[in-house]
């Protein structure tokens, strides 16, 4: 009985800490990215993945911040050293949870951050993977906000390339807003929709 | 009590739980601390981030061995498994990562076309979007240094070499009859449209012992693996129509692309030199399938269809009505590859390819027909044993089989032709001593069933980068080719023609520009030589032809520093001279000029949606033999010149207008002379000159791409 005990008791107090320190972790990793400390945040997303083999989300996240911060970057060399292994991590992510819109729509992410790099030279074959990743990502989650802004955008930023009005897409986003607005998720750490960025959005549609 | 139990458990747990401390510092090959490195134990939450100096310091309950990882943008990812206690004051280098953007490449005589190659002298874009071009890759790649401009022919005359000297192959398999046929005086163009392929590496020289049977160079096309979105393709020219759909379905995709071109309307509206009985008319079809498996391998499958003809009768100062010339060619061309990782870091790939090729030709009377099969299997493995050395090897196994039948007028018909066969082995090694310095050396064996011959070509390759935007390269390579079909199908008692190349490179680049100056040197032996006018039966051939070609190739692009502008200039001096075919001496040959050079730009007009674009090529003459005079190849012509320009509109997203016109300015150029066989009264030889069909060629395009999401476009199809 004493030896049921203690197996009980050693189960527990082990699924306990594990618990707490991918909470632990995660909280962390969110904190550092609200410092603005964004290395040391992707790296921890990284050390997290590495540790949570079933679980998309950290290498998702490490993927995430890599991209963004590679927007602006004028020398190619450090792009694509930061893009190949946000390629990398995103592959990770998708082995582990395929079809995951919200991977999808952080592959296409990806891809725009080559085209703002260089459009002539990655614009004709990426944009035709964006709007298939796009139709994708719609395809399994018609209700996504983030789907449903990021589609808009995207085709917002065609639209303005080729002079035409951006008009269709501004009740896109303001039903992504709204359905953003009633999202709710039970898994932790889940993508949350950014609310203040989907309004400036919206207004630069109607601007 | 249970919980007084459970409460006594996790103290114990907790305090059984001794922290052990991590530290080092974490810097480059030449000491310079590493900031921002990641460092932590495998499969644990333990880890930190190295500070300013490089030095990091975190602490670990865990106990016994464990894997330390220290990670790094642009360097390998470093490991070290050991007891944790051991892990203290640790001085952990980074090695530089060899796959990063700055490292080294191995460049020496080739260009790549290629999205994400490291550095980009061509971007797939422009092979369609290149004014002269006229959407066939063959004219972009006229436009960098090394080639010559026979613009009467079409084909790659690269560095001093025959078009025969270059080969091309698709996905790695060799395609044998990559030109579609034309009469005299009229450009060929590539068979396959551009747009099926990703990638296009273009080798002027020194290039991999993986590609042999190509003494000047070789032309290397990848398909697309995957396509992107479902589409429907049409295109109205003036030249023909065009339909081409994609269907994806799970792991499968599938292409299709059929054209149908005819030059009646065109030559009725502009009248060239010549008086066609049957004006040019060709139908082609195309089809792609791809299958990728669960574990990634790739096939593919590509068939290409394509039938033309034409009769013809151009003017010849010989014949008084003309000479006439008809032809109806039929082609099949199937390649099937497949690539797969085995695992344990190696990997195969292995393909298959078999053409028919069966045409007839009409000589003034005569009557010639032809029919060749050919197939080419080939099986390579790569092994990667370190992120710094690899090793490729392979083998493969050509066939030939030509039959030709000449029926003169009034006469018997007579059979001729050949079977070939040929065996490659080869083997390579890729090794990179460091960021900056990298090596490949391999060695070709090849043995020929038709010649009973075994020939050996060795392959080296060196490249050092000696500063952030530049490197050197140097290569060395020898070359053999069997005697072209049209001197084997009337004898086979020959040895393979050689040559090698020696190569130097110098590369300077950036964001957006590059800068390359190539030096190289060519000797050829062993080049067959026969004694008549063309070889036929009653030729004596012999394999005692020699010759050389030495040149500098300059090559210079920019992009964006004009706003919206890209451009690129090319030059080459060519100085060569062969003693070959039936040359009574050394001379250059009438292909070869000295002096080639190319400027092409484009730039995109905001306002307009447009890209306009124009293209100026100059060759200086080319040689020739005026009877009149004593001598062989003893007179120049004058200087080639061409100015072409287009225009492409893009009225929606998948609408596009197209507007180019090939030599605008109408320069009447001059490829050489046609001399009359017998001299007039007072002894002289009347001449005329060998020029172009046309002097200008107009062409207008639409093209309509629906797909789903309503946002593509042909652009990249121009």
């Amino acid at each position: 009985m004493k030896k049921v005990f203690l197996f009980i008791g050693l189960f527990f107090a082990l699924n306990a800490t594990s618990q707490s320190n991918y909470e632990k972790g995660m909280q962390q990793a969110f904190a550092l990215w609200d410092e603005g400390k964004l290395t040391e945040a992707s790296q921890l997303f990284e050390r997290i993945a590495a540790a949570e083999k079933e679980n998309w989300l950290p290498p998702f996240y490490a993927a995430y911040i890599e991209i963004l911060g590679s927007f602006g970057i004028k020398d190619e060399t450090i792009l694509n050293a930061k893009l190949t292994k946000a390629q990398k991590l995103l592959d990770d992510a998708t082995s582990i949870s395929e079809n995951n819109p919200e991977i999808i729509i952080t592959q296409a992410l990806l891809n725009t951050a080559y085209i703002a790099f260089d459009g002539q030279r990655y614009g004709m074959t990426m944009s035709g993977k964006n709007s298939q990743l796009y139709a994708k990502a719609l395809q399994i989650a018609p209700k996504n906000p983030r789907v449903i802004l990021g589609n808009a955008e995207w085709n917002m930023g065609a639209a303005k390339f080729f002079g035409q009005s951006t008009k269709p897409f501004c009740d896109e986003i303001k039903r992504a807003i709204e359905i953003g607005k009633e999202e709710k998720n039970d898994i932790p750490f889940y993508p949350r929709f950014q609310l203040k960025r989907a309004e400036d959005v919206l207004k630069k549609c109607e601007g | 009590m249970r919980h007084l139990l459970f409460f006594l458990f996790a103290i114990l747990q907790f305090s059984t739980v001794g922290q052990t401390t991590i530290n080092g510092i974490v810097t480059d090959s030449k000491n310079n601390p590493i900031v921002g490195a990641n460092i932590y134990l495998d499969g644990t939450y333990d880890g930190t981030t190295t500070n300013d100096e490089g030095k990091f310091s975190f602490s670990t309950s865990q106990k016994g061995v464990q894997s330390l990882i220290v990670s790094y943008l642009s360097y390998e990812t470093f490991t070290k498994t050991a007891e944790v206690s051991s892990l203290k004051n640790l001085i952990i280098k980074l090695k530089d990562d060899i796959n990063s953007l700055d490292a080294v490449v191995i460049n020496a005589g080739t260009f790549e076309a290629n999205e994400k190659a490291k550095v980009t002298v061509l971007k797939p874009l422009d092979i369609v979007t290149t004014a002269s071009a006229a959407g066939d890759f063959l004219g972009a790649l006229q436009t960098l240094p090394g080639t010559s401009a026979v613009a009467e022919d079409g084909r790659l005359f690269v560095r001093g070499g025959e078009a025969e000297e270059t080969q091309i192959f698709i996905d790695g398999i060799r395609v044998f009859t990559p030109y579609t046929p034309t009469a005299n005086n009229i450009p060929t163009r590539g068979r396959y449209s551009p747009f099926l392929f990703k990638g296009i590496t273009f080798s002027t020289g020194g290039y991999s012992a993986e590609y042999g049977q190509a003494l000047s160079s070789v032309l290397l096309l990848n398909t697309i693996d995957e396509p992107d979105q479902e589409k429907t393709e049409v295109s109205f020219m003036t030249v023909g129509l065009g339909v081409g759909n994609t269907q994806i379905w799970g792991k499968n995709s599938l292409s299709i692309n059929t054209s149908y071109v005819n030059l009646a309307p065109y030559l009725a509206a502009f009248p060239d030199r010549n008086s066609w009985s049957k004006p040019f008319q060709s139908g082609s079809g195309e089809l792609i399938y791809r299958h990728t498996f669960q574990d990634d391998s790739i096939l593919k499958i590509y068939g290409a269809f394509s039938y033309s003809d034409f009769d013809v009768i151009q003017e010849d100062i010989n014949f008084v009505d003309g000479f006439r010339f008809g032809l109806q060619n039929r082609n099949l061309y199937f390649n099937t590859s497949y690539k797969n990782n085995l695992g344990n870091n190696w990997k195969i790939e292995t393909g298959l390819s078999f053409t028919n090729d069966n045409s007839t030709l009409k000589i003034i009377d005569d009557l010639v027909r032809n029919n060749e099969n050919s197939l080419h299997f080939k099986l390579k493995m790569r092994k990667q044993i370190t992120n710094r050395f690899k090793f490729t090897l392979g083998s493969e196994y050509f066939i030939t089989n030509f039959d030709e039948n000449y029926t003169p007028i009034n006469n018997q018909k007579i059979d001729y032709g050949f079977n070939n066969q040929l065996l490659a082995t080869f083997v390579e090694t890729d090794v990179f001593f460091s960021k900056n310095l990298a090596a490949k050396i391999g060695i070709r064996a090849e043995n020929s069933h038709l010649l009973n011959e075994f020939t050996l070509s060795p392959r080296a390759s060196i490249s050092y980068k000696s500063g952030k935007n530049s490197q050197f390269s140097l290569a060395y390579g020898q070359f053999y080719q069997q005697p072209k079909n049209e001197y084997l199908k009337f004898n086979q008692e020959f040895s393979s023609e050689n040559t090698s190349h020696l190569i130097a490179n110098f590369q300077y680049s950036q964001q957006n520009e590059i800068f390359r100056i190539e030096a190289y040197f060519k000797d050829y032996r062993n080049l067959v030589k026969f004694d008549t006018e063309m070889p036929n039966f009653n030729s004596d051939f012999n394999n005692d032809g020699v010759g050389f070609a030495k040149g500098i190739d300059v090559f210079w692009r920019q992009n964006q520093k004009i706003k919206n502008t890209d451009y690129w200039i090319s030059y080459s001096f060519l100085d060569t001279e062969r003693d070959y075919r039936n040359y009574p001496m050394a001379a250059r040959p009438n292909f070869a000029s000295k002096h080639n050079f190319s400027i092409v730009a484009k730039h995109w007009i905001e306002n307009l949606k447009s890209q306009v674009g124009f293209t100026y090529s100059f060759a200086s003459g080319r040689s020739y033999t005026n009877p009149n005079e004593t001598g062989f190849l003893n007179n120049e012509t004058k200087n080639y010149n061409s100015l072409s320009l287009n225009w492409a509109y893009l009225i929606d997203q998948q609408k596009i207008l197209y507007f180019s016109v090939n030599n605008a300015l109408g320069t009447r150029n001059i490829f050489g002379y046609n001399y009359k066989n017998t001299p007039d009264l007072n002894g002289f030889y009347d001449r005329q000159a060998i020029i172009p069909n046309a002097d200008s060629f107009f062409f207008v395009g639409f093209f309509w791409t629906i797909s789903d999401d309503k946002k593509s476009n042909q652009l990249n199809n121009l």
